[in-house]
């Protein structure tokens, strides 16, 4: 077998596991399935910058903030009662124009300087942007915002497991434009900047355009992922989309492995469920936080590239099938 | 008509005089060597060209053009390529991948073209390949499209940063010690190369190397450079029996014939 027809056989594996196994549970857990399915979409905006590029970001979440709060001011029933689908790229947009500002000081710095900046931005946004008190015709303050389910050709989308099967079509979407960019010339010319800038410039490539590209691109599949969030729980609050989260976020991102769609999925799922499984097996899941460095520190020690990417690898091996380039992967030395 | 003049460039970095009021010109078609021993200033001439550092003063002129205030990759869309002495490859990348960037570079699709596969930018993916692989069978290294870059030895990686300027279609090349770190039988191949490349592609050539016998086979007119100043230049027969060369950098080094 070789490895585009077992790509394409387990992707379809993954799709059709993904709209049956919901269809079975509660409306519960459909919902933890559709958190899951958003974490994904914001964990290939990660993918994108950390992957491609090689920059890190700990304010994902922030840009989600942003897309989430546009819905919620917009779409919210105190707010303008806009469509959620005019509300929505608004608050892409919006998220995409807050990636712009940070990737233009971000255009010099790399590794732990570039890790300080976003997290700063985070807390800066934290404080001064979605705490109450400062911008409450945006967050709402201490009202939430309460943006409704979006319609879908005249089908209301407020039962559980319609919405998830329609935030799983948006992430399959968003993957295969990431994918499609990552086959393409964007994931050439962006490792290229990754491996060596002064080579990608003297070969003529702007590195300012594309490192800002990829910061806005990145910021604005956060924003969507925010947008479909606010949707998702009904109500917007700025505890959701703190610099807590982001450092989760590039944690998780870190631990699958940057640069593999698969670890998207997975890391997804591993944010909602691990904390699930927990609770049934009677844990506090205020233990979340150190399992997840637990199995960090594992993972830099045994596989660098990053778990999901191990294992992808080892399973094409062990099924001969012609193994996946590791070599795309950067490692998180590189990237930190 | 020169192609390119340099007129009185200097370069101080702290206390050390990297480049002394240096005056050339390079000709269109000919193969210029610069050679000079270490720390002459050959590499620092060369980020001056292609636009990595910026001269104290003196003035850069390529076809016409004041290269001053154009940034790397402006002036690498105004045709000038460039070799690494300190290979630059994009070492986790496939042969070809590196051979394809810098046709992307010149490729007009972003990123919205590639995320949903316009039919422009598949056309552009697949011109680009094509290009790409038509380089690497002239550079007879087919057989490594697939490999990773890094991996290969430092003659096979020299050849593929070879092959990557090439696929800029640049009508300038600068090859900065393009054999440093090659066996003689690699060096001697090399020497055939360039005027074949000359041959076929009509670039013009500035070539910075230690290696006498690959710059006094292949240049048509050599200058030397020593501790940033040029002290003798003329077709090859004619600076090899210099004495002020053979004094500065002849005599130093036993190797070299």
């Amino acid at each position: 077998m070789n490895p585009a027809t077992a790509r394409r056989a387990s992707v379809f594996a993954g799709i059709v596991l993904a709209v049956a196994i919901p269809g079975l549970m509660t409306d519960y857990y459909r919902s933890l399935a559709a958190l899951a399915v958003i974490v994904a979409i914001l964990i290939l905006s990660l993918n994108l910058l950390t992957g491609f590029v090689g920059q890190i970001s700990f304010c994902q979440y922030t840009f989600a903030g942003l897309g989430a709060m546009t819905v919620g001011a917009l779409s919210g029933a105190q707010g303008h009662h806009w469509s959620f689908w005019i509300s929505m790229p608004l608050g892409v947009l919006f998220a995409a124009l807050g990636g712009f500002l940070v990737g233009i000081p971000a255009l010099r710095l790399s590794g732990l300087f570039l890790a300080i900046l976003t997290l700063g931005v985070a807390l800066g946004a934290d404080r001064y942007l979605f705490a109450n008190g400062t911008w409450n015709s945006f967050t709402g303050g201490v009202n939430p915002r309460t943006p409704s389910r979006p319609t879908l050709f005249g089908y209301h989308l407020t039962g559980q497991y319609s919405f998830y099967l329609f935030a799983f079509v948006i992430f399959l979407l968003v993957a295969l434009l990431v994918w499609n960019m990552r086959i393409g010339k964007t994931g050439r010319v962006l490792r290229a900047i990754r491996e060596s800038e002064v080579a990608a410039s003297t070969m003529g490539l702007n590195l300012v355009k594309w490192k800002l590209a990829a910061f806005t691109v990145s910021a604005a599949i956060a924003g969507l992922g925010g947008a479909l969030l606010a949707v998702q729980i009904g109500s917007v609050s700025p505890a959701s989309y703190d610099f807590l989260h982001s450092i989760t976020l590039a944690a998780v991102v870190v631990v699958a492995g940057v640069g593999s769609l698969a670890s998207a999925a997975i890391g997804g799922l591993f944010v909602w469920w691990v904390p699930e499984l927990l609770n049934h097996l009677g844990v506090n899941a205020q233990f979340f936080p150190l399992i997840l460095g637990t199995l960090l520190v594992t993972q830099l020690v045994f596989a660098p590239q990053g778990g999901v990417v191990k294992l992808q690898h080892d399973l094409g091996k062990l099924l001969k099938i012609g193994g996946r380039r590791a070599a795309l992967e950067p490692e998180l030395a590189e990237v930190l | 008509m020169a192609m390119l003049e340099l007129k009185g460039i200097s370069i101080r970095f702290g206390g050390v005089q990297a480049l002394d009021d240096v005056t050339f010109s390079l000709k269109r078609g000919e193969i210029l060597g610069l050679i000079g021993p270490n720390g002459a200033g050959k590499t620092t001439l060369f980020n001056c060209v292609s636009g990595v550092l910026k001269a104290d003063t003196g003035t850069i002129t390529y076809e016409e053009q004041d290269l001053k205030g154009l940034k790397t990759d402006a002036r690498a869309h105004l045709g000038i390529a460039r070799t690494f002495q300190n290979l630059q490859l994009f070492a986790s990348m496939t042969v070809l991948e590196n051979l394809m960037v810098p046709l992307d570079a010149f490729a007009a699709r972003g990123m919205v073209g590639d995320a949903f596969r316009l039919p422009r930018a598949r056309y552009e993916e697949k011109k680009a390949e094509e290009h790409a692989r038509a380089i690497l069978h002239f550079l007879g290294l087919t057989e490594h499209t697939e490999t990773i870059a890094g991996s290969l030895s430092v003659g096979l990686q020299r050849r593929v940063e070879l092959g990557r300027a090439l696929c800029l279609r640049p009508k300038l090349l600068l090859l900065d010690e393009p054999a440093a770190g090659l066996d003689a039988v690699e060096t001697a191949e090399l020497a055939a190369l360039l005027p074949e490349i000359r041959a076929r592609f009509g670039i013009t050539m500035l070539l910075v190397d230690h290696d006498m016998a690959l710059v006094m086979k292949a240049c048509d007119y050599i200058y030397v450079l020593d501790f940033g100043k040029l002290i003798s230049e003329g077709p090859p027969a004619r600076v090899s029996s210099d004495p002020q060369v053979v004094k500065a950098y002849l005599g130093e080094a036993e190797e070299v014939a």
